[in-house]
Formats: C-alpha cells, sequence, structure tokens
C-alpha cells in the first residue's frame, strides 16, 4: 500500500524525489537526442558520399582539421610571378 | 574484454544491450519507486527516510562514474586509445549529475535530520570536490579546440581526481563528521533496517542500470560523432 502522506516532511521529500526525476528524465531526453541527431547524420553522409554532401557551414573542426584551403599548383602557375 | 576495444566490435556488441540496459532501469525505477513509498517511515527520521533511496544511489554512482572515468583516463594517456577517450568523455556529464543529485537531495535530508542544509565537514566537502572536478573535467575539454590535446589534457584532469575517492569514501572514518559513518556494507554495524532494503538496493541496481545505459549511448553517440567528424573532413578535403 503506497504511503503518499508526507506530513510533516513533505517539503523535503517531494523536492528531493521531483528533481532526481527531472534530472533523470532530463538527461535520458539528451541522450536519445544526441544519438538520433549523429546516427541520422551518419547515415546520411555514408548514404551519399560526395564532397557536396559535406555541409560546409558545420564541420568547423573538419575545416580546422585540414587547414585553410590552398590555391591549386597549376593555377598558381599559370598567373606567374609578380615583378 | 579487450576485443570490444575496437570501435566496431563495441558498436556490435552494445547494440542490443542498450536498449536492454534502458528498459532493465526503466522497470527497476518503477519498481523502487513503488517499494520506496510503500514502506513505513522510520522511527526517528519519519518520512525523510524515504530521500535516502534516491540520495544514496546517486551518491554511489556518482563515485562509480568518475571511477570510470579516472580509468577510462587512464587507458587514454597511456595507450593512446581513442575508445578510452570517448568512454571518459562519456561518463562525464552522468556522472557530474548523480554527483549534484547527491549533494541536493542531502541537503534537503540534513536540513529535517541535522538542522542545516550545508556543513563543512570532509564527506560534503569532499563530495564537493568531486563534482567541482567533473565541472573542470568537462570545461577543460570545452576550452581546448584540438579535440586530442583536449582529450589529453582532461585526462591529466581525470587521473588526479581519483586520488579524491578514497578520500570521500574513507572520509566518515579519518575525520569526525555529521555525516553518518558507512553502515550498509560494514561488517558488525547495526546496518539497514531489514525493511529497507528491498527499495534500497532496487533503487541502487535502477541507477546502476541507468548509468550503464547513459554511459553506452553516449559512447555509441561519440563513435558516430568523431566517424562523421572524419567523414566530413574527407569529403572537405576532397571538394
Amino acid at each position: 500500500m503506497l504511503d503518499l502522506d508526507m506530513t510533516p516532511y513533505a517539503a523535503f521529500v517531494w523536492p528531493a524525489w521531483g528533481v532526481s526525476a527531472l534530472v533523470l528524465a532530463a538527461l535520458t531526453a539528451r541522450a536519445v537526442v544526441a544519438s538520433r541527431k549523429w546516427k541520422r547524420e551518419l547515415a546520411r553522409l555514408e548514404a551519399d558520399p560526395t564532397p557536396e554532401a559535406a555541409d560546409t557551414n558545420r564541420p568547423q573542426v573538419a575545416r580546422s582539421a585540414i587547414g585553410p584551403k590552398e590555391r591549386p599548383q597549376a593555377a598558381q602557375g599559370a598567373v606567374g610571378p609578380k615583378e | 574484454m579487450f576485443g570490444l576495444s575496437n570501435p566496431q566490435r563495441f558498436m556490435a556488441f552494445t547494440g542490443p544491450l542498450t536498449p536492454v540496459l534502458w528498459g532493465l532501469a526503466a522497470l527497476l525505477l518503477g519498481v523502487g519507486a513503488w517499494l520506496s513509498f510503500s514502506v513505513p517511515a522510520d522511527y526517528q527520521q519519519g518520512d525523510t527516510v524515504r530521500i535516502m533511496f534516491v540520495h544514496v544511489p546517486a551518491a554511489v554512482w556518482g563515485l562509480g562514474a568518475y571511477a570510470a572515468l579516472g580509468v577510462s583516463s587512464f587507458f587514454a594517456l597511456v595507450f593512446r586509445h581513442a575508445l578510452a577517450d570517448a568512454a571518459a568523455r562519456a561518463a562525464a556529464l552522468p556522472g557530474a549529475a548523480f554527483t549534484a543529485l547527491a549533494l541536493f537531495t542531502g541537503s534537503l535530508w540534513g536540513q529535517p535530520m541535522w538542522g542545516t542544509w550545508w556543513v563543512w565537514d570532509a564527506r560534503l566537502t569532499s563530495v564537493l570536490v568531486l563534482f567541482l572536478f567533473y565541472l573542470g573535467y568537462m570545461a577543460l575539454r570545452a576550452s581546448i579546440d584540438d579535440e586530442q590535446k583536449a582529450g589529453r589534457a582532461a585526462a591529466v584532469l581525470g587521473l588526479v581526481g581519483l586520488i579524491n575517492l578514497p578520500i570521500v569514501k574513507f572520509s566518515v572514518d579519518w575525520w569526525n563528521t555529521l555525516h553518518q559513518p558507512a553502515s550498509f556494507l560494514t561488517p558488525g554495524s547495526s546496518g539497514l533496517d531489514p525493511v529497507y532494503l528491498a527499495p534500497f538496493l532496487t533503487m541502487l541496481a535502477a541507477y546502476g542500470a541507468l548509468f550503464a545505459a547513459l554511459w553506452l549511448t553516449a559512447i555509441r553517440t561519440e563513435i558516430r560523432r568523431r566517424r562523421v567528424m572524419t567523414l566530413r573532413a574527407r569529403q572537405a578535403q576532397e571538394a
């Protein structure tokens, strides 16, 4: 039989249980949302492995990993050195 | 065991295990909550004894999560293992949340029983230091752009924080504290009244299953995130 009458300690028992439930629910929701987000993104990239699939607005890590974009050697040669 | 250090094998092994852990955690939390409000009030503490069923499991798994973080940090630092680094990172947030819950619910239990929300005794202070180690770990990781450097710096901090775990555990034996000494696993102590054992152990198992589910899910997410970053980098290079 449940005993839900916490008198005179209701102001201590219910916040302890309530905040615990909220935090555990928030942790669960965050884990599930993040899991779905990266699962979906990985599936998208693996399904379409063309360079156009890379969203260049988002992958700051990717850009920092490969450094600034360099001009192709052929193009530099075509312009020639300035005198 | 070491075979699981391969990310592909880890994903294959934990794929079917993770939903089982989520289900187990939900079931145990439901049963544990029901049992916690079914037992009679304590003859001395009244209904505040029910705070124990959320306070102690949060504290135990807050410590357990840090042990997982520390051991993973060791493997990440010594063997430069990416999965160990992901495991350390994944343990930080649930561990910090559990420790924060232990501090918050302990404060709510302390006020009616001790007459104070907080006291700077050894147990409470060392648990606060544990929480600060979690915050420091997460802040350090977030503050360095290079993920490898961030992982190594955070792993060093994670290892240093391991020193605090025995201090938390034995603080009630080494110093005079307002916090009660260990009573459940201490031989010869009066221990917990048998009527409270079922809800206590169920909630302890529930928090453990929930931490395992959160941890495994976060490691799996981290593996996928790193794979996405690698693919994006490769595609950006090709473009």
